[in-house]
């Protein structure tokens, strides 16, 4: 499956357009973690816990795209962006979407 | 010096085609049906996706990464967050107690302390119920050793 954040696929031609893709999810750390990272506010510097929640969330937002794409027969997305929001605080909601395309051989 | 390279298996081979996107509708659903009946075939799948994502989660450490491992190991660092966080566990769990007591203790009706009774072991049992899901689910979950 190739994901680009371009509208086309460079050096491939896209045969047929299926539409849009996405996946999404809502993650959040364990109440420690959200402890540790609030005394961190404090101090400054990275918030690793929240850094790794936002990575937690963008892959398995990008893995569920990729799976209604694989089964909508797609492979490729093209024009791939991410959007994201707060749902709650220490929580981290992330989209990815984008235009599933099947590629010419 | 000899290496056993071990073939894998058929189901394996599926499990590493159906995470892979190799598979075709017919043998996906087949696959699927197996899937939510064999325990340890999605533990398999699991574990090839949790490789996938750490394979391109990949990246070279940071100069900051060798602190942050080097004060996760410092005994003085260890020793004091367990501390901490077992003082203020102490701490709330006393003070729940305490004021649990306090309003059994007290002149309020017995429908009002009965009812707060509820309130209170309600959210205990919420508490127990998610903490169980997240037990059930976190072998599951691949997306746990991804750091950045």
């Amino acid at each position: 499956m190739i994901l680009c954040t371009t509208d086309e696929v460079p050096g491939r031609r896209i045969r047929e357009t299926i539409g849009l893709v996405r996946g999404n999810t809502v993650r959040s750390r364990h109440l420690g973690r959200d402890i540790s990272a609030s005394f961190k506010r404090l101090v400054g510097g990275e918030i690793e816990e929240y850094t790794k929640l936002l990575a937690e969330s963008r892959e398995q937002s990008i893995d569920r795209m990729v799976a209604e794409a694989r089964a909508r027969g797609a492979d490729a997305i093209v024009g791939m962006r991410f959007a994201t929001s707060e749902i709650s605080a220490g929580s981290a909601e992330f989209v990815a979407y984008g235009t599933a395309v099947i590629l010419d051989r | 010096m000899s290496a056993s390279v071990q073939e894998p298996t058929r189901d394996e081979l599926l499990a590493m085609a159906y995470v892979d996107g190799e598979l075709d509708p017919t043998a996906r659903a087949e696959f699927e049906a197996q899937l939510a009946a064999r325990e340890d075939l999605r533990r398999e799948v699991v574990s090839l996706r949790r490789l996938g994502l750490l394979a391109r989660s990949m990246a070279a450490p940071e100069p900051i990464d060798h602190e942050w491992k080097k004060l996760a190991r410092d005994p003085l660092q260890q020793t004091a967050t367990v501390a901490a966080f077992m003082a203020m566990a102490i701490g709330a769990t006393g003070l729940a107690g305490w004021g649990a007591y306090e309003i059994w203790a007290s002149q309020q009706p017995v429908p009002v302390k009965a009812l707060l009774g509820a309130l209170c072991g309600g959210a205990l049992l919420l508490l127990l119920v998610t903490l169980r899901g997240r037990l059930r689910t976190l072998p599951f979950d691949p997306y746990t050793e991804i750091e950045r």
